[in-house]
């Protein structure tokens, strides 16, 4: 029997690596136009014009690649059942050293929370992203009001990837590698994901 | 800042509606003409366009003997101390403050991005079809050679003073005009001495920032810079302090090199 079993089919990691893609292209391009702190980030795209073409090219193709990518597990992402209220008790066993056990499914309760605010996230910033792009179409307090909420969900979403991409890596040591080659160890499954690694195994 | 800064009085009730002050911006700043509708009022064009950086706002009212009065309102770039522009502006250089405090622009470094539009208090930036900002520029050129703006000079009845603004400000006070502008904004470096309410004039009582601009960029954007460094610190943290949640078993796979 393999050490290993498969996580994310090959077109849900293409698609997870297309959306990672899409975020740091906005996020690189976008930074310039979020503070003059960070002018000097234009210089990646050839000026300030440029750069606000790759983010208008970027925003539409995050906006695609990532709602496809919340419906393609919206299920398992949006129900929550009895085991995911423990773990959510329990903060998921990241506040202390001691060994914590939780029967979660294919994800827990904080990936499913991510997966939710990514959804909800890539709605907002899209469609304020619309308004943003042209203002003088729209009544001037809605393209106010998209200026800001559009920053707001921008640091939101950036921080929420910090925490993600720890978790994803550094903080779960296997956990990378199902997003690589789609597979991950039977201890891994087991420890994280027992719930969803007796329907697999 | 404070002495060496220029600026207009316009005081609104010496204006005859004459638009000389309209023409002769377009002559010095080699604007286009904008055609334009009869629309039944003598206002002319009706709103600011890329090619008109100042027009004078006929507000029609009745007066006691039923007839109609108007006031005129000369309505441009009212260069701001405080200016809503200048802050969202992320291409440095594209709008600028001159030594006279003189909110110019530079169009070649104007990146479109608009947002001038949605943080000037008075809805003064305007775009042409080359999608670069346009407005008042209050001359900078002529100011820095020393001469009055075009407008100022047109005009035939010393609506439009222009000088140094306390200057300015202390003649009119002295005259007891109300005035609009003084303070607002730090202070707006087109004052207006007023014949009534700044709402008759389609002036802003208050004229502030909108709400959310400031919330925007001085609030989010120094929280946010906080937060992102807040967060990769918090995970920096918690791997130092409770660690990754490694797999036991691994010792045994690998045979040997325990170490936990
Ligand atoms: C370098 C950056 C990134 C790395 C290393 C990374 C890594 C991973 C890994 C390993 C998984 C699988 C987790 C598991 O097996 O349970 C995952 C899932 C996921 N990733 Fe990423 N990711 C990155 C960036 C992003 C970005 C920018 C987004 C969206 C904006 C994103 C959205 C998601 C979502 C929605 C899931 C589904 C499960 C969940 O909610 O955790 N990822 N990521
Ligand atoms: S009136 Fe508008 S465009 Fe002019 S300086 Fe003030 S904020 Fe800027
Ligand atoms: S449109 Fe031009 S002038 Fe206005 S904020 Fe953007 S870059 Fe600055
Ligand atoms: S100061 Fe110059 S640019 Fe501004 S309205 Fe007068 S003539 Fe036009």
């Amino acid at each position: 029997m393999s050490n290993y079993v498969e996580r994310f089919s090959t077109r849900e990691r293409v698609l997870h690596w297309f959306v990672t893609a899409a975020f740091i292209t906005l996020v690189l391009s976008g930074l310039g136009l979020y503070s003059r702190l960070f002018t000097g980030y234009f210089d990646f795209f050839g000026g300030g014009a440029n750069a606000i073409l790759f983010h208008k090219i970027a925003g539409v193709l995050f906006f695609a690649s990532s709602l496809l990518l919340f419906f393609s597990h919206g299920k398992e992402v949006t129900t929550f059942d009895e085991d995911d209220r423990e773990w959510l008790a329990g903060r998921g066993g990241y506040l202390s050293r001691d060994e914590a056990h939780f029967n979660c499914g294919k994800f827990n309760p904080g990936q499913k929370m991510f997966g939710i605010f990514i959804g909800v996230a890539t709605l907002a910033l899209g469609l304020t992203g619309i308004f943003i792009w042209a203002p003088l179409a729209f009544p001037r307090w809605l393209v106010q009001l998209s200026l800001l909420v559009h920053g707001l969900t921008f640091v939101l979403a950036v921080m929420f990837t910090v925490i993600h991409v720890y978790l994803a890596t550094i903080g779960n040591p296997g956990t990378l590698e199902g997003m690589l080659y789609g597979y991950v160890r039977r201890i891994w499954a087991r420890k994280h994901h027992p719930k969803w690694y007796r329907e697999v195994e | 800042m404070a002495d060496a800064r220029k600026g207009f009085l316009i005081d609104t009730a010496r204006c005859i509606g004459c638009r000389s002050c309209q023409v002769a911006c377009k002559q010095w700043n080699k604007l286009a003409a904008d055609p334009t509708k009869n629309q039944g009022t003598f206002e002319n064009p009706r709103d600011l366009t890329p090619n008109l950086f100042n027009r004078i706002r006929f507000v029609e009212q009745a007066d006691d003997a039923g007839g109609v009065k108007w006031l005129f309102m000369n309505e441009r770039c009212m260069h701001c101390g405080d200016a809503g522009c200048m802050k969202v502006c992320p291409s440095p250089g594209a709008l600028y403050r001159t030594k006279e405090g003189i909110v110019a622009y530079n169009r070649d470094k104007c990146i479109s991005c608009k947002y001038c539009v949605s943080a000037c208090p008075f809805n003064v930036p305007r775009y042409g079809a080359d999608d670069r900002v346009s407005k008042c520029n209050l001359c900078a050129d002529r100011v820095a050679g020393g001469m009055a703006p075009a407008c100022a000079k047109a005009c035939p009845t010393q609506t439009i003073q222009f000088g140094n603004r306390s200057e300015l400000i202390a003649r009119a006070r002295a005259a007891k005009k109300t005035l609009f502008g003084e303070n607002d904004l730090m202070g707006l470096g087109v004052v207006y001495a007023l014949e009534g309410k700044p709402e008759a004039y389609g002036l802003p009582e208050k004229p502030a920032i909108p709400m959310s601009i400031f919330l925007w960029k001085d609030v989010i954007k120094p929280l946010g810079i906080l937060g992102f460094w807040g967060s990769i610190g918090a995970m920096l943290f918690h791997y130092v302090t409770v660690g990754p949640k490694k797999l036991e078993e691994e010792n045994e796979t690998k045979g040997g090199t325990t170490h936990e």
